[in-house]
């Protein structure tokens, strides 16, 4: 089987799985009671009026009392033309909700990944290179140390040194700062900072131990005897099988850290990204716009999976597509 | 429900909370300072020298707003956020009289007919033209009195007979007469241009009303507020810049200072959750106000670059007993249900020492439904001081806990220093509190520890979510039903008031500390939503009154003098301090930060009704 074919095949499947996760969740919407109709109830009982009859009135405006196949046929129309509905707790579409939150998150989430992807491997590679001296306990230290800390606590800490004491930086985030600008950059420091102190110590130390092992791996010894410069052999022989297995465990991670350590610095900071709009929504019970960030994330994690597939297979040329 | 929840509270429906400076706050028939607080201070409204125009000013905020559409904000943080844009009717000032902003209103027949007179020169953007009469009426009986809109305000004017009189001129005509119509902010109106909205009511599209682009954006304000809305960033806050038409310069009959108000260029909202960051943006400068945790109150007050003040509130904090079936959960009965043990439990809590380790001083005793500032505060001599000087400790508790345990058919008692039930267990209860709050544990535990020191009951406080505690223990789904034995009918039984005590919420529960409630200060007739009778709205704990809180309702409704309605209400806070139906704790005051040197802020419950003066 060809590359392409088996491309074709990872994304028909991605579809499948969309599907059937939005299906899930009409299920379940379908069998929670509606917010809106509960609202029109106690508001017709506070005004003297029938309960009853402002349920079955609000029932119909909002179509819940057409047969289930026809809402269901709506809402998968609805998803896939991407109008996921109105955000009752932030007064706009959930589609406008969902970008204006990825738009900020995006700006501290990209260095961050960049960042980690960068440094966790190097220096895992590092420690290992150097296995058992102090400069391996001293990155192993630094490794730990930010994984260890929490990164609410950590971030505020920082915050006060920083921002309050010595005044380097803003104490909060300020949206109207340009993307590219240097302020963005002074503002961003201390999440990208806290973030990726928070996510190098797990890849850091898969990249230790598996490196280690290719050190002295037959095709390592080959390489310096045929003269091979130190920084070629890292880079070429030890790094290169190292990412193969850290690949899997990269994308999994970074996509759970994505929303759940990225809500805890967006608190902090005042940054209003999509941690937050998920949270936020969640805790409002705004139904549309929980919907809309669990079709997200979905995408998400399917997108990723697939990406993780392909990344694998490019990596290591003995991965066939054959049996997938 | 606007404002009927407050200090303690976790979940959104809180009202005005004076710390904030476009909250209207304030309380009628006041004629001092005295009892809202300190009207010193502030600006000077009659200086001959205006403030320059400039600078920016900065206003923190810990919750993002669900919408800035006026018709449907019920949230209190929502509603300054509109209110820096666009005025309401009128406000309180200092001294607590009413102050006009886009109408005046008055009656002169004893409450029953209140005529509204509108100021002249009142302009919405362009193409909607001036604010006149006939747009408040519309507005009033095609949006608030339809059965189709549920806007903010429709609660309030059922029953209302509303009718122009003139271009500027309208009257509403009440069912009972009311003379604190006005301090129940019931005519408490927005401007809403009539043709924004008319489409809207020709389809009777509610969705369509509140989705609106030019109503949630502000973009209808014209003159109407002292600042402009540029932009609301969902999550981030609100932008303004300065209104340079803002109809008050050219107003009659209010303070010099307004002529050129407002008096900076910018202002904005910020929007940020964590605490700790927000005052740190006070400390470092970037905020020009912020809220200030308790604990942190002494640290700021030496700080010279921040001014601190302490504003009351009327936002109470109680210890809520469970006199339903599935509260009391010791044992057979339920004692929380004796009046004596009610009391015996406001004996056994310190008042005192409750506000200095919790608010570390920042509080006032609360002993009746009202705070001491309010007007209607009756007498200390008339009211029992429960939880301070003889009304507190072991000895007093015990006493009152026999009478409540003789009152009862099942053999309570006390086992030396223990209170057992029947089976001659240690009474065990639990308490429920916010974790979230700063406070909220330290209320409970301190309860938790004066109830086990005083009167041997041990109990066990648990954290809970605040939606969990509203939804699954405060509310129920309505029943209705009788109870035979009190002779009460539950005929319009509401989520806060399913039925008789039998009917229940979802998970049984003891005590909480989870949300305190209003006091209306201003008006207390508001209260009867809490004690209008036993089958009142808002009753989730199961209160039955032992007095005919019913009838000093009904005749204050029809009071035909100020001097009449204060001896009622004086009598019913004189019945409500002697029966207890929420443990009476404390009001802990609003502590409030900002930047050193800002002219406006006054340690006053009408704190920010003058905001557009305030400057550097």
């Amino acid at each position: 089987m060809g590359l392409a074919r088996y491309i074709a095949l990872r994304v028909a499947w991605a579809v499948v799985v969309s599907f059937i996760i939005v299906t899930l969740t009409f299920v379940l919407l379908a069998a929670a009671p509606n917010p809106s109709v509960q609202e029109a109830a106690t508001q017709a009982a506070l005004q003297g009026g029938d309960p009853q009859e402002a349920a079955e009135r609000e029932r119909e405006l909002r179509g819940l009392n057409e047969p289930i196949h026809v809402r269901y046929v709506d809402y998968v129309v609805s998803v896939y033309t991407l109008d996921w509905g109105w955000s009752e707790h932030r007064s706009q579409p959930v589609t406008d909700a969902l970008w204006q939150g990825l738009y900020y998150t995006a700006q501290y989430s990209i260095p961050w990944t960049i960042l980690t992807l960068l440094l966790g491997p190097l220096v895992g590679l590092y420690s290992a290179a150097n296995m058992y001296s102090w400069k391996d306990h001293a990155a192993t230290g630094f490794a730990f140390f930010g994984y260890a800390i929490p990164n609410f606590f950590f971030a505020i800490v920082l915050l006060l040194i920083f921002g309050v004491w010595i005044n380097w930086v803003p104490t909060y985030y300020q949206t109207d700062a340009p993307v590219f600008s240097l302020d963005n950059a002074i503002q961003l420091a201390l999440p990208v900072f806290v973030l990726v102190t928070g996510s190098i110590g797990a890849i850091m130390r898969v990249s230790r131990n598996e490196s280690a092992e290719f050190m002295n791996a037959d095709f390592m010894k080959t390489a310096k005897a045929k003269g091979v410069s130190t920084f070629r052999a890292y880079a070429y022989h030890v790094l290169r099988p190292t990412m193969v297995p850290l690949s899997t465990t990269v994308v999994g991670q970074l996509l759970a850290i994505f929303w759940g350590s990225s809500l805890l610095v967006e608190v902090v900071f005042g940054i209003p990204g999509l941690g937050r709009v998920t949270y936020d929504a969640l805790i409002a019970q705004d139904t549309n716009l929980v919907l809309g960030a669990t079709l997200f994330f979905t995408f998400i994690a399917v997108v990723g999976n697939l990406i993780e597939d392909l990344v694998f297979t490019i990596m290591d040329p003995r991965i066939s597509y054959d049996d997938r | 429900m606007l404002g009927l929840i407050g200090a303690g509270a976790t979940v959104g429906l809180a009202g005005c909370t004076g710390g904030d400076p476009s909250d209207d706050g304030g309380d009628d028939g006041g004629d001092d300072d005295g009892g809202f607080g300190d009207s010193d201070g502030g600006v000077d409204h009659d200086a001959e020298e205006l403030p320059e125009v400039g600078g920016r000013f900065t206003n923190m905020h810990h919750a993002t707003f669900t919408t800035l559409n006026p018709l449907y904000n019920t949230e209190a943080g929502a509603g300054s956020a509109i209110g820096y844009a666009l005025d309401q009717g009128y406000t309180f000032d200092a001294d607590q009289e009413l102050f006009p902003l886009l109408y005046d209103l008055w009656t002169e027949d004893g409450g029953n007919v209140w005529v509204f007179e509108i100021r002249d020169g009142l302009e919405f953007s362009d193409p909607y033209g001036q604010v006149d009469a006939e747009s408040f009426v519309y507005q009033i009986e095609e949006l608030h009195q339809s059965d189709w809109a549920n806007t903010a305000s429709s609660s309030d004017w059922a029953g209302i007979n509303v009718e122009q009189t003139g271009d500027l001129e309208f009257q509403a005509e009440l069912e009972d007469a009311e003379l604190l119509w006005p301090e129940t902010y019931t005519p408490l109106e927005y401007p809403i241009p009539k043709d924004l909205v008319e489409p809207y009511v020709d389809e009777e599209d509610d969705d369509g009303l509140r989705q609106n682009e030019e109503l949630i954006e502000l973009q209808f304000t014209g003159n109407l507020g002292p600042y402009v809305l540029e932009e609301w960033e969902r999550g981030a806050g609100t932008r303004y810049v300065r209104n340079d038409d803002y109809y008050l310069q050219e107003a009659d009959g209010v303070p010099h200072l307004f002529s050129n108000a407002p008096y900076f260029e910018e202002l904005r909202v910020d929007i940020v959750e964590e605490e700790a960051t927000r005052v740190g943006a006070l400390e470092a400068g970037e905020a020009d106000t912020a809220d200030i945790p308790p604990d942190r109150f002494a640290e700021f007050q030496e700080n010279p670059d921040v001014d601190t003040y302490t504003i009351p509130q009327p936002y109470n904090n109680i210890l809520s007993v469970n006199m339903r079936d599935n509260g009391w959960n010791a044992g057979p009965g339920n004692l929380f249900q004796i009046k004596e043990f009610r009391q015996a439990l406001a004996c056994a809590i310190n008042k005192e020492e409750f506000i200095a380790g919790v608010y570390r001083g920042n509080a006032e005793p609360h002993f009746t439904w009202q705070p001491q500032f309010s007007n209607f505060y009756p007498g200390e001599d008339d009211i029992p001081m429960f939880g301070v000087g003889d009304l507190y400790g072991s000895e007093v508790a015990r006493d009152l806990a026999q009478d409540a345990f003789d009152q009862s058919e099942y053999d309570y008692h006390f086992d030396g220093d223990d209170m057992v039930t029947p089976d001659g267990d240690q009474v065990v209860l639990d308490i429920l509190y916010f974790p979230g709050s700063a406070t909220g544990q330290l209320r409970a535990e301190y309860t938790a520890q004066e109830l086990g020191d005083n009167l041997g009951i041990e109990v066990e406080p648990e954290a809970i979510g605040g939606d969990r505690f509203n939804n699954e223990y405060w509310t129920a789904d309505p029943e209705g039903g009788e109870d035979p034995d009190a002779g009460l009918t539950w005929d319009e039984p509401s989520p806060w008031n399913p039925g008789p005590r039998s009917v229940t919420s979802n998970e049984s529960w003891d005590m909480s500390v989870v949300f305190g409630l209003n006091t209306y200060p201003r008006n207390p007739q508001a209260n009867d939503v809490f004690f209008d009778g036993a089958t009142t709205m808002y009753n989730p704990v199961g209160y039955y009154p032992e007095f005919d809180a019913e009838g000093l309702f009904a005749d204050a409704r029809s009071a035909e003098s100020q001097e009449e309605i204060q001896a009622i209400f004086e009598e019913l806070f004189v019945n409500l301090a002697e029966e207890q139906p929420y443990i009476m704790l404390a009001f802990p005051d609003d502590l409030v930060g900002y930047t050193a040197g800002l002219r406006g802020p006054i340690e006053n419950f009408s704190n920010g009704w003058d905001f557009p003066t305030w400057h550097y």
